[in-house]
């Protein structure tokens, strides 16, 4: 066999080094892009990026605002959970509260929320407070939704079996739905931390005043694309960690669905 | 059954999926040799995972063998052969976003026939099957059974010599397949095309077929060849002969073996096969 | 339930809706009007209507919808084409699926609004940057539900295609693209709306022009009756907009 056959056959049985492969030849691209082709000003190289990490994290007032942002992200979240799960359940358990309620519930789902940020900016101040709420708003949408369909979604066989052995309504709630329901939960979970993460996220770079909205402004007005990679890559980094983190709950406490 | 020359001649053929040394490794069929006669039906009935069906996309062009040639009308396969050979599948092939009449038109238009001639023939075809009245009907619309009558319609109007059925009523329920099996074989009878029909079921093989070839449990071979010297078309009265008692039971004892055999190789197999 | 309990549960539903829409406008009115909230923060519901109704009839609103509608056509038109066609060359070959797809899931799962700020540096305040976020988010849904739709079609089709004499073309056109497309539409549809979303979204954290950034202009400058009623209007407009796009898939469909 030829030496480029026996690379495909290599890569063939591995997808997930080809995965690999790929993202490194996308940071090559972007090296020699940012090193040749465009204009320092608007580009920087990933390796500089890296180098100016240590002087990034220097910038006075830049870890402060990175942590907490990993604050409003983490309450945002457990709010969220917390509403979406009590919400969920009230609505999703009861015919008539899900046939009143639902149809509102749907209705503010579908608001384009970006529109009342200045409100919410203008209610809460510019200070922590607000990019909790917005994120909240964000994340307890999906949450409620795949609760309620998690519970709505049992086969009503599995209720009746349940009612012929003799159990009592919290039994059936206990043994039934909630087991039930867990994979939904999770999933919505995952749903939601999407959501509390555009929402803070969205918020914090409105504020250009302060937090990480006002060193997105400063180093976009400087024309600093170093120090603006990195303080990206750094949420990027924030937001897959905290994706990942939930997404591998949801595998783990789903696996009864797909066995 | 008409004697004459042969359509399809297999010779030697063996087929393995995989390497031997991949985990997956199968081999399907084993040194078959098989001449069949222009004009016949014939049955190809065996286990499951005997081969039956890859023996079929074989002679159909739609898989190469790993050893052997397979010879149709004189020349080898080496692909399909839209114009020789029309398959008529178990599962629902019909596609769902054209009406019963489009897609007989489609597979015209896939071979390559004119326009003009395509209404007419499409028509035709499915007058013959008896789906005058649905042919503006989308599959979803159809029940099982006229869905099967619909692709052997689409079969029909690409005028092939021969016609390759890889268990078409095998989704359908018996009394749909009693039914199906009794206006194919008086369709049939009046084309004189060359069918080669597997199917799973004894009692359609021996009511349909002119010879059963019977195959073992995997590697497949044909362990045996058995005649059903009846005329064409066969009446629904011949289910109650003794003649096709005897056929059935000879199938059964043939078959019996063979398939428990294979249920021990799939489950040793494990349910990942 | 017995048809008559239904009946009434349903009127009953119908019935907490309306109650909970009029409380919310109630509270609204008596807030304003008597018990001092301060107009700068919740202007009084009759004052909102007023300016809504100068906006539409002095036409104000153009110029900023203008702006957002075809910065919106414009990073649709660049996704949609980039989108559908990479979708269909990675649907070609399983090890192309099976390498790109989670790549592209795993980037479509971080908020990449994150970016405008790196765009706003590239393209300036003006559309371009605006077109250029929208274009980029709203490629995932396109590009992923394309491979999605090229790349999981039944292969009996294929099968039974190959079978009868079709060509590449044939294959493409009339087997591929038909079995794809309500996978496709959906695909197209999500982008839209992530496409409008991320234009108003950018329009609102740094813009010149547009109904984002007349509302964020509005705040500033603490006309909250009239921000309240440009928020109403965007709302509608991408409402229609969504029910349009939505009710085109629907259609499609068939």
């Amino acid at each position: 066999m030829t030496r480029t056959r026996q690379l495909k056959h290599f890569f063939i049985r591995r997808p997930g080094l080809a995965r690999f492969g790929v993202i490194v030849a996308l940071f090559l691209l972007w090296e020699a892009a940012a090193r040749w082709w465009i204009d320092p000003m608007f580009l920087s190289p990933p390796s500089k990026v890296v180098a100016s990490l240590g002087a990034l994290f220097e910038t006075p007032r830049v870890p402060a605002a990175l942590q907490l942002t990993f604050f409003e992200l983490a309450v945002a979240f457990a709010l969220s959970v917390v509403i979406g799960l009590t919400v969920g359940l009230a609505v999703g358990l009861s015919r008539f509260g899900h046939r009143s309620f639902m149809p509102i519930i749907l209705l503010l789902y579908g608001i384009p929320q970006i529109t009342i940020l200045p409100l919410f900016i203008l209610y809460f101040g510019i200070g922590a407070p607000s990019k909790i709420a917005f994120g909240v708003t964000h994340g307890i949408f999906p949450i409620i939704v795949t609760i309620v369909a998690g519970v709505q979604n049992i086969k009503p066989i599995l209720m009746t079996a349940a009612r012929s052995m003799g159990a009592s309504r919290w039994q059936i709630f206990r043994w039934v739905i909630f087991p039930h329901m867990i994979p939904s939960f999770f999933a919505g979970m995952r749903l939601g931390m999407t959501g509390v993460l555009l929402g803070v996220l969205l918020a914090e770079l409105y504020v250009s005043t302060a937090g990480i909205g006002y060193f997105t402004q400063l180093f976009t007005q400087n024309f600093d694309p170093t120090k603006l990679l990195g303080l990206i890559s750094v949420l990027a980094a924030m937001a897959i960690v905290l994706n990942e983190i939930v997404r591998r709950a949801e595998v783990h406490f789903g696996r009864w669905r797909t066995g | 059954m008409t004697t004459g020359d042969v359509a399809v001649r297999v010779r030697d053929v063996s087929h393995q999926f995989g390497e031997p040394s991949d985990k997956q490794h199968v081999r399907a069929l084993l040194d078959t040799s098989l001449d069949i006669t222009r004009g016949e039906l014939l049955c190809l009935i065996g286990p499951s995972g005997c081969g039956k069906s890859t023996l079929l996309n074989m002679i159909g062009g739609l898989l190469e063998p790993t050893s052997g040639t397979v010879d149709v009308a004189g020349k080898a396969v080496r692909g399909p052969l839209p114009r020789d050979i029309a398959f008529v599948f178990q599962e629902n092939a019909l596609f769902p976003w054209c009406t019963v009449i489009e897609n007989v038109k489609l597979g015209m238009v896939f071979q390559g026939v004119a326009k003009s001639e395509q209404d007419g023939r499409a028509r035709k075809s499915l007058e013959a099957v008896g789906l005058k009245d649905f042919i503006n009907h989308y599959p979803a619309q159809l029940s099982g059974g006229m869905r099967q009558r619909a692709a052997l319609a689409r079969a029909l109007s690409l005028e092939t010599d021969i016609i390759l059925m890889d268990e078409p009523f095998g989704a359908l329920d018996e009394q749909t397949r009693m039914i199906l099996g009794e206006d194919l074989s008086v369709l049939l009878a009046a084309t004189g095309k060359t069918i080669v029909f597997v199917t799973h079921s004894l009692g359609e093989a021996v009511y349909l077929a002119d010879r059963v070839a019977v195959f073992s449990a995997r590697p497949g071979r044909i362990k045996e060849i058995i005649a059903v010297n009846e005329p064409h078309p066969r009446k629904p009265s011949f289910v109650t002969t003794e003649k096709f008692s005897n056929l059935r039971n000879t199938l059964y004892g043939l078959l019996h073996d063979e398939i428990r055999k294979a249920v021990e190789q799939s489950a040793a197999v494990g349910p990942a096969l | 339930m017995s048809p008559r309990r239904e009946l009434r549960s349903k009127l009953a539903s119908r019935a907490v809706q309306v109650a909970f829409v009029a409380g919310v406008l109630l509270l609204w009115y008596l807030g304003t009007n008597y018990w001092g909230i301060s107009p700068i923060l919740l202007p009084n519901p009759v004052k909102v209507w007023a300016e809504l109704r100068d906006v539409l009839a002095t036409g104000e609103f153009w110029p900023d919808l203008r702006v957002t509608l075809t910065e919106l056509v414009t990073a649709f038109a660049i996704s949609c084409t980039g989108g559908v066609t990479l979708g269909y060359a990675i649907s070609r070959s399983p090890f192309c699926i099976k390498v790109f797809e989670p790549l592209l899931a795993g980037v479509y799962s971080i908020p990449i609004i994150l970016f405008l700020p790196l765009y706003v540096l590239f393209f300036g305040l003006g559309p371009g940057s605006k077109i250029a976020i929208g274009a980029t988010i709203s490629f995932f849904p396109i590009v992923l539900n394309t491979v999605a739709g090229f790349g999981y079609v039944d292969k009996i089709f294929v099968t039974a295609a190959r079978s009868m004499g079709a060509s590449n073309i044939q294959m493409f056109w009339h087997v591929l693209l038909p079995a794809a497309l309500p996978v496709i539409l959906t695909g197209l549809r999500i982008g839209f709306t992530v496409a409008l979303l991320s234009i108003l979204g950018s329009e609102t954290l740094a813009s010149l022009a547009g109904l984002g950034h007349r509302i964020v202009h509005l705040a500033e400058g603490m006309e909250t009756a009239r921000m309240f009623a440009y928020i109403a209007f965007a709302v509608v407009i991408a409402a229609c907009l969504n029910a349009t796009v939505s009710g085109l898939e629907r259609r499609s469909k068939r």
